[in-house]
């Protein structure tokens, strides 16, 4: 039986990258194929070009072994691919339902006039959602969705076009681990119905899981496909990086120093219950806790991003009044944000300007801006993040997803901050650079500075904290320090349940206790 | 509909002419307008002729430049045309009515401009109101108070000397008018490109949220952008003023179609986030030389705002045209 999508000696050139060389490829009918590869390795345009959103320079595409070409997207849905992005694609003003059809809304013919079937695109989205057993809102708006929730409709809508192929980029990459088992379970499902799934992931965990079968991309090129069995995460490691590899481990512990946050009965309603803790120079503190647990609202308060209802922040003993990001910068606080489409980046402007943009009030002389120094820095996180670019010029929306996290990272870090709060730093990013964040953390906190390091991957906040909080419904629920807990009470305690009238008083242990104790 | 896939790679020359078209298409749309109207329009090319043409655009010009930072910041300003006439009616009554020294009238004409202008940018702001609706009814109430002040007549007479900022020459052939728009074009350019402030602008138009988050005062930005904006038309004022050697109440109204067209020739995207300075001198010089042109060939009024409106169509589809290269 011929393979169901197969690629032959695809190449596609971007100005000063080779982003995919001579890649030969084929899928099975009811085949789950993991792709993988490092930041800037090619996956997301190998994606792509299957969606038809871009075009190979060279090389053939074919379906049931037959060559076709995929002009535009509309053409890779009518052969049967479809395209989860890593990137989302959602129009925000329409509902959960209008996007799931989006551009084939269904029509009602009344004579000469026609006018948009909302019952129809119900009942059809609401067939896509049950598919993927998940309960959303249909009338919902997009822009009032969790990143989470907007990934499940994009999964959605694939799956209304029941395809044949379907392309998954970096699905889990947003989404909290309840809802990743529900996505395992439909991909599995499909995969059963005789579809043929690609998955792109940098979570080597998900492998044994969801795949059958391997394949690795190294600077565009095909480096090999293996079965899951064979696919030990140290073996994929290899493969992705080309040189045997070894997680480091960093012997050293910090040494926290005096306070350099203090958050005092922070309430915002409905997401901050009463939140109280320190945070000293030289630690790394971990939040523990599900999407939508008000750890992303914590960081944004801290900051002054959303406006708070009562409580206190201090920085280096002093309460900053009316916090804004403006004065929290000029506090020495810097936030690197979870959504870097729309928070972290301007996509279509040069990386330098985006390496640069926290730090422009610095890098002037009476308001003339010093492009030597602008130069010089982005230079600098460029080198010590590795961050993969055709130059400093490039528009940064043309970077690989992880590379793009990068430029979110450095662009905090070259304000020299005095406390770094990090927002799912860690997102899209593939095992190699996540240690070299990891390393720049525990760097960064030896230098003395405080870190809040934020992950819906529990098992990094474990990894990296020197304490960790539980975050749980807008409360703090938990404190530990390092090596007190294991990962599964860790979890547990940051899915249970808490009741609607918890008082402070519970709360409480985590705003007490001191690092030092 | 399958099809056999080809292999396609553009050849590098012709992508490489084609972008250097769609950077510099307007160059090369001006470099042409200038040569039919060489060949076609009686006594263009006369030095007095193309230096009437700098002195004719420098109002506009002037105020695109604060155009072009309001359009980049992803807002937009109706009013100025309406800023223009009521600064020059209160130059006219300030300096003649009122008979406070010329020089200090003109200093009060300029902060008023930015200062009312500054107004309306906080509402913008402080209210999160689309900068349309606020500038809007700015447009409104300046055409009326102009009138209000006036009585809807020309105030006259401003002292002799005060003819020099609209009508005299420097160098003996330069119009003053041409001199301070390319004293402002300069201006602009260097704070687009080299300041602090500049780069701001560009960023909040790129990303609010985004440069929000980076710690950019976006508000303070946005603001100032609009007393710009107002001092610019007011400048203008001043400077028809001179020309006219009246206060009159309704000199300027509609340039603002002509400079946020010339704006949009010049290549920065309503959307926000990027444009030039250059690009809105190139604009203006384009609108500047077509209606020249046309009126030097007898293309009666009416016909050449016709004209005009197909170049802004046509200078849009032509961005959207040159877009595909980016991918
Ligand atoms: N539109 C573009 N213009 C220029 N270069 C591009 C463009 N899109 C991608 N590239 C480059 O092609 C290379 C491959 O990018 P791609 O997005 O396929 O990586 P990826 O494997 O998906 O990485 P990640 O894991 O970070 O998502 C990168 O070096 C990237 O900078
Ligand atoms: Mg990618």
């Amino acid at each position: 039986m011929p393979p169901i999508l197969s690629l032959h000696q695809v190449t596609k050139q971007y100005p000063g990258v080779l982003a995919l060389d001579n890649v030969d490829f084929s899928l099975d009918k009811g085949e789950v194929r993991a792709l993988l590869g490092k930041n800037g390795a090619g996956k997301s345009t190998l994606v792509k070009i299957l969606s038809g959103a871009n075009q190979p320079d060279s090389g053939e595409i074919r379906i049931d072994d037959k060559p076709v070409s995929i002009p535009d997207t509309r053409a890779a849905f009518d052969m049967g691919i479809c395209t989860v992005y890593q990137e989302m694609s959602l129009v925000p003003g329409l509902t959960v339902a209008e996007n799931i059809l989006l551009g084939r809304w269904p029509q009602l013919r009344l004579g000469a006039f026609s006018m948009i079937d909302h019952a129809k695109i119900r009942k059809i989205a609401r067939g896509a959602l049950d598919q993927l057993e998940v309960t959303l809102n249909l009338d919902e708006q997009v822009s009032r969705l969790s990143i989470a929730q907007q990934q499940l409709v994009e999964i959605a809508k694939a799956i209304s076009f029941s395809p044949r192929v379907m392309v998954l980029d970096e699905p889990t990459s947003a989404l909290p681990a309840g809802e990743v088992a529900v996505l395992h379970k439909v991909v599995r499902r499909l995969a059963e119905q005789g579809h043929g799934i690609i998955y792109v992931t940098h979570r080597l965990q998900e492998i044994p899981r969801v795949a059958d079968t391997v394949t690795v991309l190294r600077d565009g090129k095909v480096v090999g496909t293996i079965q899951v069995a064979e696919a030990t995460p140290k073996r994929i490691a290899n493969m992705m990086i080309g040189a045997d590899w070894q997680p480091t481990e960093w012997g050293a512990k910090s040494n926290p120093g005096a306070v350099k946050l203090a958050v005092r009965h922070l309430n915002r309603k409905g997401w901050l219950n009463d939140v109280t803790f320190e945070l000293y120079g030289g630690e790394v503190l971990g939040i523990a806790g599900l999407l939508g647990s008000g750890r992303t609202e914590l960081v944004r308060a801290i900051f002054g991003a959303d406006a708070i209802d009562s409580g206190e922040i201090q920085v280096n003993g002093t309460i900053v009044s009316h916090p804004s990001p403006n004065r929290m910068k000029a506090n020495g606080i810097g936030l690197t944000p979870e959504d870097r489409k729309r928070q972290g980046l301007i996509l279509p402007f040069a990386v330098l300007d985006n390496l640069t943009l926290a730090s422009l009030n610095r890098l002037n002389i009476h308001g003339i801006l010093q492009r030597q120094r602008a130069q010089g820095l982005a230079m600098g996180m460029v080198e010590s993040l590795s961050i993969k670019t055709a130059s400093l010029s490039v528009p940064t929306g043309t970077l690989s997803g992880g590379n793009q996290q990068k430029v979110v990272i450095g662009n905090w870090l070259n304000t020299q901050p005095d406390v770094l709060l990090m927002d799912e730093p860690t997102r899209g990013i593939d095992i190699q650079a996540k240690e070299q964040i990891f390393h720049l953390v525990r760097d960064l906190a030896q230098q003395g500075i405080g870190i809040l390091f934020i992950s819906s991957e529990i098992e990094e906040v474990l990894e990296v904290a020197d304490r960790i909080l539980v975050m749980n419904r807008g409360y703090l629920t938990h404190q530990f320090r390092r090596g007190e807990i294991d990962l599964e009470t860790l979890m547990t305690l940051v899915m249970e349940e808490i009741g609607h009238g918890q008082d402070t008083a519970s709360t409480s242990p985590a705003s007490v206790a001191a690092p030092h104790a | 509909m399958v099809k056999t896939q080809q292999v396609r790679a553009q050849p590098a020359l012709l992508r490489r002419t084609r972008e250097f078209i769609a950077r510099s298409g307007l160059l090369v749309a001006l470099i042409v307008l200038f040569g039919l109207l060489a060949i076609f329009a009686p006594n263009f090319l006369l030095p007095t002729n193309l230096f009437n043409v700098l002195r004719a655009v420098a109002v506009n010009g002037i105020i695109a430049c604060a155009m072009t930072f309001v359009i980049i910041s992803g807002d937009i300003d109706v009013s100025v045309g309406s800023a223009v006439a009521w600064s020059s009616s209160l130059l006219g009554i300030l300096a003649i009515t009122l008979k406070i020294p010329l020089l200090l009238a003109v200093g009060i004409v300029l902060a008023q401009g930015a200062l009312i202008h500054m107004g309306a940018g906080f509402i913008r702001v402080r209210w999160s109101i689309p900068a349309f609706v606020v500038t809007l009814a700015l447009y409104i109430s300046l055409s009326g108070m102009a009138k209000v002040v006036t009585n809807a007549y020309p105030i006259t007479p401003f002292p002799e000397s005060f003819s020099f900022w609209g009508q005299g020459y420097v160098l003996g052939i330069i119009p003053v008018p041409a001199v301070l728009m390319l004293i402002t074009i300069a201006i602009f350019q260097f704070l687009s490109t080299r300041t602090v402030f500049g780069r701001s602008v560009y960023s909040v138009g790129g990303n609010e949220e985004a440069s929000r988050l980076s710690g950019i005062p976006v508000g303070r930005t946005r603001i100032i952008i609009f007393a710009l904006s107002g001092l610019m038309a007011a400048l203008g004022g001043i400077i028809i003023s001179s020309r006219v050697m009246a206060g009159v109440y309704n000199v300027g109204q509609g340039l603002e179609f002509d400079v946020i067209a010339a704006v949009v020739i010049g290549g920065t995207s309503l959307a926000g986030g990027s444009g030039s300075m250059i690009g809105s001198f190139l604009g203006v010089l384009f609108i500047g030389l077509l209606s020249n042109g046309m009126t030097l060939m007898g293309v009666p009024p009416y016909w050449q705002e016709v004209a005009r409106g197909l170049i802004v169509l046509f200078a849009v589809l032509f961005s959207a045209w040159q877009k595909p290269i980016r991918k």
